[in-house]
């Protein structure tokens, strides 16, 4: 069984995992943070979508040891207490999101894309949100969301 | 965005309460329920489609490590539990006789009739063992002829699914007047005949579905977490029809649900094994079902075949409609299952049209495929479409303009109130208003500006256009409880529950904007069988009409208690003392007192007139509606084709809803905007496709295609407020299913537009490239 | 999933080792295709390989007229590259539609090669810019490279480390998507360098191919004209519900067309 260490959310966390754990089943199941969603088992849906070493990854296809030595930044990781991160609150302030399933993912999604593109436009961010399903929202007010998540974020 | 506060809070664009739960990583659904003790179960699902189940060997599989328990459908028939019973609301032939309803038992006993039909549960101590146990559970099945797709499970020679059910036929059906029909297309100058399918698709909630049941031996009662729509009616039927026990064993929780659109409405076979399973193992038991087992197993909608016939005069003016339609149920008669294609289908035939008469007819056939029952709409969506699409269609066979055509036989306002030819009483609406403001945003001056730049890019632009008319459904009954707490809060408990429509909030609003306290102090409760005593859940966009009222209504008596206190308060009598924002007071004196004191007074004896106890503010009230609303609209589009190689883009969107009065804009634009991408997948790529041995061939995200971001266009929404109903307290008309009600004739209809140089006339949806390119192809031929 | 043991080699020959000593090894590369094929129960390897941890592999440079990338280079970052985007823009093109943004972090060139799925792009990229792939053992030309579906002319153990493409005059790809797994239903990428033109199909068939006769007009005079009247046969191509053989071919010729007008432009 691999011993991983890995930092999430810039906790140093060490553990033991069957080769076969998947990173999205180590952080719901051993690290019991169960803000990560999985919401199809063939890598389309992105529910999973955290952050490894600044990159984002479907995390259900991806194993836990395959993490070993990274930093990862999940749903969790992005508020600052009680203060949420500038794209979380866009996502609020712009009603991006309705059953909340798809939204840990879309929002790991929504800061990468800030991050290299501090000033998308409407058609780079629905392009960038390829593999990202949400059956909600018709996705208009997610991209409105990004947009001013990533204003926010440039400030 | 907008947020000006509004008198009440009605109105306003209040941001989410649940967003910080659910954008923080903290929302709770199904598969984050962990309890001491639990293991998981696994459901072993057939590969058949039709076949006798001969024998299941589980030995193999009990002596894998950690497996617990293997049980089968003999366990399941000896145990001695009852099927899952439809809830049809039509219940007969048409000549009277009892529609034919087979056992659905949880499990198979002796014969698989779909694909993915369970026939074995395995319970072991982890989610990968009880997964890898069933391929270890040897069944040995003889496969029967399977019986796929509606026209050939009517076929002479149909195999037969069912003994109870000659010809594979469930139910027929009519509604209308087929002798005024007749007369009228005998008396018309033209009559226009289309059949069209309507796809058959499923929901896809991005949360599959699961459940987590525990039970509890010393009280001889189960508690069961389901990610449900409809907790209160799926507990009774789950509890009294399935385990056989009383309704009181069975506490029914919803936790938080990451999508339903109808197909976590229903009760389903899964969550009932797990109650056994627990029981059985004793301990808690987990299942949560994978993608792939969803498609297989989770209900699918539409799935109809409709011959449609539109008789109008020379002039353009509608005289009559005939619709015949083929409804699939699938291998059992699923909840609501037979009353989509026949009532739920029926009541909204014509639209928002005026016809002299129409008739409706339907068969609903059984097939050897997963069940069917609603998905967003459940029947509106398949009037709609064939009533945009005929109106287009006729259109282009006679050489009339579609929108003029709309125009011109849309009911005028001022025959409202009316009762439909289908027995449907619309109470209120401005047709022709929702229309015009609709053209008014498409810019048809630039529309061939539009065209030019689009045929510069070597595509060719089209326009198309509906105007529904939908109506509301679901439990007619809500119930609304609110409970003032020591600490300043209160509890709003409501039967009806969010699977992302936001009731935390927009109930909140209504009982914080009505009383005149802070959204921050309401704690709101749903979703819990402990929490209400009846509930409906959610479905028919009955949410904010019926719990909403519910929530008014509550509130309503708070404040009518609250003015016997402050009348008690102030030496006067009730009926003298008016309530605004928040405050009682009595006009012509300085008398006024808080709400938040009068609260305090009501849990102080002394401050209490005689007849009133402590804790008399706590009160739960029961909304029963009179008729269901009328939501209506009229919904536009324009597409760009790929004459080459048959792609479509949907390349703009408007919208203008009539919901009655908006609560809260925010969210209604948000429900408006997902059912019309929903109805935008099902027009251009979604489809559950089974092959002729009942194998389904889109079993996974690999082959079913759902809409992503770049499919979608940005919208434009408008919504006219100028008709609210009386029929409910908040004069609200359902929104939440009416985008997918609007948006697959608008695609369809502008495809054909965009396509009628080549003589295209009609596509069957989904308007894949292939399908798109086949139909230029053919037309040119 | 099965149940597994993971080496993990830091270079080549303890990579080769680890396989060799294997009942039944597997290299794993970004893991974008095996994983999920591991999670549906459709492979049980005894060992999994992981070729991350090798050093050298990764990484893209350019050495006189070609651009070389290393088996372990994500697909993000050749769509990402400066130096490919200007020598070769189809390839950072068709790099940068591979799968979504999250796939492409992780997926790579030389697991995309290794595994030849019939509807990857990078097949036609390797074929169309007539690259060539380098193992552990060898150089193998592009022509040779692809044999059949999910079959390549990698032996047992071999390992992919590179690819070395040669900079054409100019190239174009054109896709169309799967709808819902955004692979080619098919993909054409077209090259010119001098009077060797090259024109590969992905997607349409069993395994990625060359059109030889569109080839040979291209040849002749350069431009979509010269094939709008090529077909490709549809026998032999693949046909399933998201497209038919015919309409396949069909798409081959409108997409070659749109990929020599891109390759131009």
């Amino acid at each position: 069984m691999p011993a991983i260490k890995v930092r999430v959310n810039g906790r140093e966390t060490a553990a033991d995992v069957d080769e076969r754990t998947l990173l999205a089943t180590f952080i719901r199941e051993q690290l019991e943070m169960t803000g990560t969603h999985v919401g199809c088992d063939t890598s389309q849906c992105g529910s999973c979508v955290v952050e490894v070493d600044g990159k984002t990854v479907k995390s259900c296809t991806m194993f836990a040891w395959q993490a070993d030595g990274a930093d990862i930044t999940t749903i969790e990781g992005l508020a600052d207490g009680d203060t949420l991160h500038p794209m979380q609150q866009a996502f609020r302030d712009h009603h991006g999101l309705q059953c909340g399933f798809c939204t840990p993912g879309m929002v790991m999604t929504a800061v990468a894309i800030a991050k290299q593109n501090p000033d998308p436009s409407v058609e780079e961010i629905r392009a960038a949100l390829e593999g990202n399903i949400c059956r909600c929202t018709g996705y208009q007010f997610i991209v409105e969301a990004v947009q001013a998540g990533a204003k926010a974020m440039r400030g | 965005m907008d947020t000006t506060p509004h008198k009440n809070r009605i109105g306003e664009a209040v941001r989410r309460v649940e967003d910080i739960r659910f954008l923080t990583g903290k929302g709770r659904y199904v598969d984050d329920v962990k309890l001491p003790n639990m293991v998981y179960a696994a459901m072993v699902r057939s590969p058949h489609a039709h076949a006798d189940v001969k024998s299941i060997d589980a030995s193999a599989a009990l002596e894998i490590d950690g497996v617990l328990a293997v049980f089968t459908g003999a366990d399941w028939k000896a145990a001695g539990y009852g099927p899952i019973p439809t809830k049809s609301a039509v219940k007969t032939f048409k000549d009277g006789s009892p529609l034919k309803e087979p056992p659905h038992h949880a499990m198979a006993i002796d014969r698989v009739r779909h694909a993915g039909e369970v026939v074995a549960v395995v319970v072991a101590e982890t989610r990968e063992i009880a997964r890898e146990a069933t391929e270890a559970v040897e069944v040995d099945y003889a496969p029967l002829p399977a019986v796929i797709g509606i026209k050939a499970a009517l076929a002479p020679d149909a195999p037969q699914i069912w003994d109870i059910a000659p010809g594979n036929l469930c139910l027929d059906f009519e509604l209308g007047n087929e002798e005024a029909q007749k007369k009228a297309f005998a008396a018309a100058d033209h009559v226009v005949t289309l059949e069209m399918v309507n796809n058959r698709v499923t929901a896809v909630p991005i949360e599959p579905r699961g459940a987590v049941a525990s039970y509890d031996k010393a009280s001889d009662s189960y508690t069961l977490w389901n990610a449900s729509q409809n907790i209160h009616a799926n507990r009774d039927t789950i509890a009294e029809a399935c385990l056989k026990i009383e309704k009181s064993k069975l506490h029914h929780i919803a936790p938080d649900v990451g999508g339903g659109f109808g197909a976590k409405n229903g009760v389903y076979p899964e969550p009932i094994l797990v109650c056994h399973a627990s029981k059985l193992v004793g301990r808690p038991v987990k299942w949560i079902n994978d993608r792939g087992e969803s498609f297989l197993s989770d209900t699918h909608g539409r799935d109809q075949i409709s011959t449609v016939s539109l008789a109008l005069d020379k002039d353009g003016t509608f005289r009559a409609l005939r619709t015949e339609t083929l409804g699939e149920l699938g291998a059992y008669c699923a909840t609501v299952g037979p009353f989509t294609p026949t009532g739920g289908s029926a009541r909204t035939q014509g639209g928002p049209y005026k016809f002299d008469a129409i008739f409706y007819t339907a068969k609903a056939v059984f097939t050897n495929t997963a069940l069917l029952d609603p998905y967003r709409g459940a029947g509106r969506p398949e009037a709609s479409y064939q009533m945009d699409r005929i109106i287009d269609y006729a259109a282009a066979n006679l050489g009339m303009d579609p929108q003029e055509l709309r125009r011109k036989n849309l009911v005028p306002r001022d025959m409202l109130p009316m009762k439909t030819p289908m027995g449907l009483d619309v109470d209120s609406g401005d047709f022709p208003e929702v229309y015009k403001r609709l053209i008014a945003m498409t810019d048809r001056g630039g529309y061939e500006k539009r065209v030019k730049e689009s045929a510069a890019k070597g595509l060719k632009r089209g326009f198309g256009v509906s105007a529904y008319l939908e109506c509301t459904g679901g439990g007619p009954k809500e119930h609304a409880v609110v409970e003032f707490k020591d600490n300043g809060k209160v509890t709003l408990a409501v039967g009806s529950h969010s699977t992302g429509m936001g009731h935390e909030t927009s109930f909140a609003q209504v009982l914080a904007g009505h009383l005149g306290i802070g959204m921050e102090d309401v704690e709101f409760r749903q979703a819990d069988t402990d929490a209400t005593p009846i509930g409906g859940g959610h479905g028919g966009s009955r949410g904010m009409e019926v719990g909403g009222s519910a929530v008014l209504q509550t509130a309503r008596a708070v404040v009518a208690k609250g003015k016997e206190i402050a009348a008690h308060l102030f030496e006067t009598s009730a009926d003298k003392i008016e309530f605004e924002d928040g405050s009682f007071f009595e006009p012509g004196t300085n008398h006024t007192i808080t709400i938040r004191d009068v609260i305090d007074a009501s849990n102080d004896p002394d401050k209490l007139p005689d007849g009133l106890q402590p804790g008399c503010l706590n009160i739960g009230t029961t909304f029963e509606r009179g008729i269901i609303s009328i939501p209506n609209g009229a919904h536009a589009g324009e597409v760009e084709v790929d004459p080459e190689t048959g792609v479509v883009k949907l390349v703009s969107y408007w919208v203008v809803d009539d919901f009655g009065t908006i609560v809260n804009p925010l969210l209604a634009d948000g429900q408006v905007m997902g059912g019309v991408a929903q109805g935008v997948g099902q027009a251009l790529m979604e489809e559950i496709v089974y092959d002729e041995n009942g194998q389904l061939l889109t079993g996974s995200l690999m082959d079913y295609a759902m809409p992503r971001a770049d499919d979608i266009p940005t919208m434009h929404l408008a919504f006219y407020e100028g008709a609210p109903t009386a029929k409910n307290l908040l004069g609200v008309k359902g929104a939440g299913e009416a985008g997918c009600v609007g948006a697959p004739p608008v695609v369809v209809n502008a495809v054909c537009d965009a396509l009628k140089e080549y003589g295209v006339k009609h596509i069957d949806m989904p308007l894949t490239p292939e399908k798109v390119w086949r139909a230029i192809r053919a037309a040119g031929a | 999933m099965y149940a597994f043991e993971v080496q993990k080699p830091a270079d080549l020959d303890t990579a080769k080792r680890d396989f060799e000593s294997a009942d039944d090894g597997q290299y794993l590369a970004g893991g974008q295709t095996l994983i999920p094929v591991l999670k549906q129960r459709l492979a049980m390897p005894s060992t999994l390989i992981p070729l991350d941890g090798i050093a050298d592999i990764a990484g893209i440079s350019v050495e006189g007229d070609s651009i070389t990338v290393g088996a372990m280079t994500r697909h993000a970052a050749v769509a990402a590259d400066k130096d490919i985007a200007k020598a070769i823009p189809a390839l950072s093109k068709l790099a940068g539609g591979i799968g979504d943004p999250h796939v492409r972090n992780r997926g790579t060139i030389g697991g995309s090669l290794a595994n030849n799925d019939p509807a990857a792009d990078y097949p036609a990229a390797v074929l169309g810019l007539g690259a060539t792939v380098v193992t552990d053992r060898r150089e193998i030309e592009a022509d040779n490279f692809f044999k059949g579906m999910f079959e390549t002319a990698l032996q047992p153990g071999e390992i992919i480390t590179a690819v070395r493409f040669p900079i054409p005059e100019c190239a174009g790809y054109v896709k169309l998507p799967n709808p819902a797994t955004r692979y080619a239903l098919v993909g054409v990428m077209v090259s010119r360098s001098g009077s060797k033109v090259r024109v590969a199909v992905t997607g349409a068939a069993p395994s990625v191919f060359r059109a030889t006769d569109m080839e040979a007009a291209l040849t002749m005079n350069f431009s979509p004209d010269a094939i709008s009247g090529t077909e490709v046969p549809a026998d032999g191509l693949n046909s399933d519900m998201h497209a038919s053989r015919d309409y396949r071919a069909h798409l081959v010729g409108v997409l070659a067309r749109r990929a020599v007008a891109e390759a131009l432009a």
